[in-house]
């Protein structure tokens, strides 16, 4: 069996149509007695062919609840998800083929790997579950390894225990990859690597993501990697999200007060003009309860009156393609900065 | 050491040595110096396995005395840390130097109210009255500016979150005025937005209170928002000393310049990074060459057949790399 799949054979939805479009996502866990922790509240997004998307926000904002739902691991309350123009689950994509199509690569290199199988067992256990004879799926798991910077020779007999942090998340990836996906999800990938070696896997992944024509969407903490590495980025706050757009826009220009908040808690990195001022006071709170309108509204140093009352949905702002749920970009919101009210400078 | 030029000293640690014994030993230190002067803010900047919490830990003499061999010198505002009896340990432990932990969950006690807590820690040092105490607790928790510290006094850790508990674990630290407070990745478990209030926080209290901090972190930019001085660590040896200006403008030995290269601040999108290959060496035997030149492209013979010198650029600007001194020699 080949390691070469052509992306252009499976592509069925044409250039146009969206590698994934989810759709109102909606995952709530009840945790009794009427409370309800709302991890994913509604969240509307696409990721195009061969784009990296970056997602963005703190503990408790629902981007690890969002990556899992994409990868069906847990199952949304409402909404719809479209690999490619096929509503997943259905006839035409069952969960099956889907999860060849899209794989997920975790932040915890050791508790992902099962540490009884040697790593090329690792690697060739899902291709053998989808009916790849095991010879062929083990030849094609030392090709993998291979291509993910790892000696087969050396490293293929080897249990995971034996590797370093950097070493087991390229097992993860060359596993991620073995089914030849579409679409792979790195839920905080390089966030548990040494800087050094987290460098070594970022190129790694910009080698893969050209050589096998890959659609990522990328988790992380990390506002650098993420504006490194991402075409566009999406910052989630509480369950939904406050802004999407692309990665350049998006830094230099924030229209969400809250993209603005996160993007001045970074460090400055120069000595001679250090932050002075936190943006935001206190903790994130937690999604049991969330604020009523906006959700960022009792934080927010520009909240007004309307904020409390009326959720602001996602609306086109700035000069591209960029969407912010914010009253202030939305003309006739009854916000005093609102375009069309005042002057929008 | 000279003791004149060190009695003014906060910190001076001298030619520092740490071995763990075990199956395989493990050479954690090897030969560490370091000075801090009173009310500065030395950053100690490293990967995981450089040594730089072993370092921290062995200022508080927290490693554990069976298994652990430590060389060298460590005097900290006069005493010598090493010499120290249990007695003195204790006494020394809380007052003269405090440390603050990256897991405040860990630190702190789980079945004592975070008052009773602070409280205990200052009738262990001083001759006050547990009430007295107790009114110094929340003069501590306004001081680290925790909201509504009346009711906070009386909260058990796991009621507060991530940020109030990390703010918690700073005001126990304080609580009976220490010189020297150690910081082992304060803010690296918190959210940015958190981070960044934790960090102006003890900017702050540092000057406010003219404490001296060691500030331990793997993160380049938290290092710069808070330290004077940044010492960088790799396998258990300081490579590169300065003050935060001259160690990011004009970075010396090469792993440093890895580590901010690495660090992505202004990395040109889609460009492959700079990646420093390979991995840290094991530190089973104590190093006989510079640890950095299986990963260094710039290695000579020189640099794998014997030790680095430590080469003096001026005034605390120490590259222990032997290119220094060649890039040097013509000027």
């Amino acid at each position: 069996m080949s390691l070469e799949i052509s992306t252009e054979e499976r592509d069925r939805g044409g250039a146009g149509t969206p590698l994934l479009e989810a759709r109102t996502l909606t995952k709530h866990f009840p945790l009794g007695r009427g409370a309800v922790v709302r991890a994913v509240d509604g969240v509307d997004f696409q990721v195009l062919k061969g784009e990296t998307l970056g997602v963005v926000g703190e503990s408790g904002c629902g981007k690890s609840t969002t990556a899992r739902v994409v990868m069906q691991l847990i199952l949304q309350d409402k909404g719809e998800m479209l690999f490619d123009g096929e509503a997943v689950g259905s006839a035409a994509l069952s969960l099956k083929e889907y999860r060849r199509q899209a794989q997920m690569v975790f932040q915890d290199s050791y508790a992902s790997l099962n540490p009884r199988l040697t790593i090329e067992d690792s690697i060739a256990f899902g291709p053998t579950v989808h009916g790849v004879p095991k010879s062929g799926a083990i030849l094609r798991a030392r090709d993998l390894l291979a291509r993910v910077g790892l000696d087969p020779a050396r490293f293929a007999a080897r249990y995971p225990h034996e590797l370093s942090g950097g070493q087991r998340q390229r097992v993860n990836i060359a596993r991620a990859l073995a089914l030849g996906p579409r679409l792979v999800i790195l839920d905080e990938a390089v966030s548990a690597l040494d800087k050094s070696v987290e460098a070594q896997v970022l190129n790694l992944l910009m080698d893969l993501r050209e050589e096998f024509g890959l659609t990522y969407i990328f988790i992380s903490h990390d506002l650098n990697v993420v504006r490194f590495i991402s075409d566009r980025v999406m910052v989630m706050y509480l369950g939904e999200v406050v802004e999407i757009g692309p990665v350049d826009e998006l830094y230099d220009d924030p229209r969400h007060p809250y993209t603005r908040a996160l993007l001045s808690a970074m460090p400055s990195m120069d000595p001679d003009n250090r932050t002075m001022e936190a943006p935001l006071a206190g903790d994130p709170p937690n999604p049991i309860n969330p604020p009523e309108g906006c959700r960022f509204h009792p934080r927010c140093p520009q909240a007004q009156t309307v904020c409390a009352k009326v959720k602001p949905v996602l609306t086109r702002t700035g000069a591209g393609a960029r969407l912010a749920a914010c009253h202030m970009e939305i003309a006739g919101s009854g916000h005093s900065r609102a375009l069309g009210l005042e002057d929008a400078a | 050491m000279n003791p004149a030029s060190t009695s003014t000293l906060l910190v001076a640690m001298e030619n520092v040595t740490v071995r763990f014994r075990g199956a395989q030993n493990v050479h954690a230190v090897n030969g560490v110096s370091l000075t801090l002067e009173p009310g500065k803010v030395l950053g100690i900047l490293g990967e995981s396995g450089s040594g730089k919490s072993v370092t921290l830990k062995t200022l508080l003499r927290l490693l554990p005395e069976s298994r652990t061999d430590i060389g060298g010198t460590v005097i900290v505002d006069g005493r010598d840390v090493l010499a120290l009896g249990p007695q003195e340990l204790a006494d020394y432990r809380g007052r003269a130097t405090s440390m603050i932990f990256q897991d405040p969950m860990l630190a702190l006690d789980p079945v004592y109210t975070i008052g009773e807590q602070i409280a205990e820690a200052i009738v262990r040092h001083e001759k006050i009255s547990r009430k007295a105490a107790m009114q110094r607790a929340l003069e501590l928790l306004q001081l680290v500016r925790i909201p509504s510290p009346e009711r906070r006094l009386k909260a058990y850790p796991h009621e507060m979150s991530g940020g109030m508990r990390q703010r918690a674990m700073i005001a126990l630290a304080l609580a009976a005025r220490p010189k020297l407070l150690l910081a082992d990745e304060p803010t690296t478990a918190l959210d940015a937005t958190v981070q960044i209030q934790i960090l102006l926080l003890l900017r702050q209290l540092q000057r406010d209170l003219g404490m001296g901090v060691i500030f331990v972190t793997h993160d380049i930019g938290v290092a710069v928002e808070v330290s004077d001085r940044l010492a960088v660590m790799y396998a258990g040896q300081i490579v590169e000393t300065g003050t935060v200006r001259e160690l990011i403008s004009d970075p010396q030995h090469p792993y440093t310049r890895g580590l901010l290269a690495a660090n992505l601040h202004g990395a040109k999108k889609g460009e492959r990074l700079e990646a420093i290959p390979g991995a840290p060496p094991a530190l089973n035997e104590p190093p006989s060459s510079c640890s950095f030149a299986p990963r260094c492209k710039h290695a000579e013979d020189r640099c794998r057949t014997g030790l680095p010198p430590a080469i003096v650029l001026g005034e605390g600007r120490i590259v222990r790399c032997t290119r220094a001194e060649a890039e040097l020699a013509p000027a």
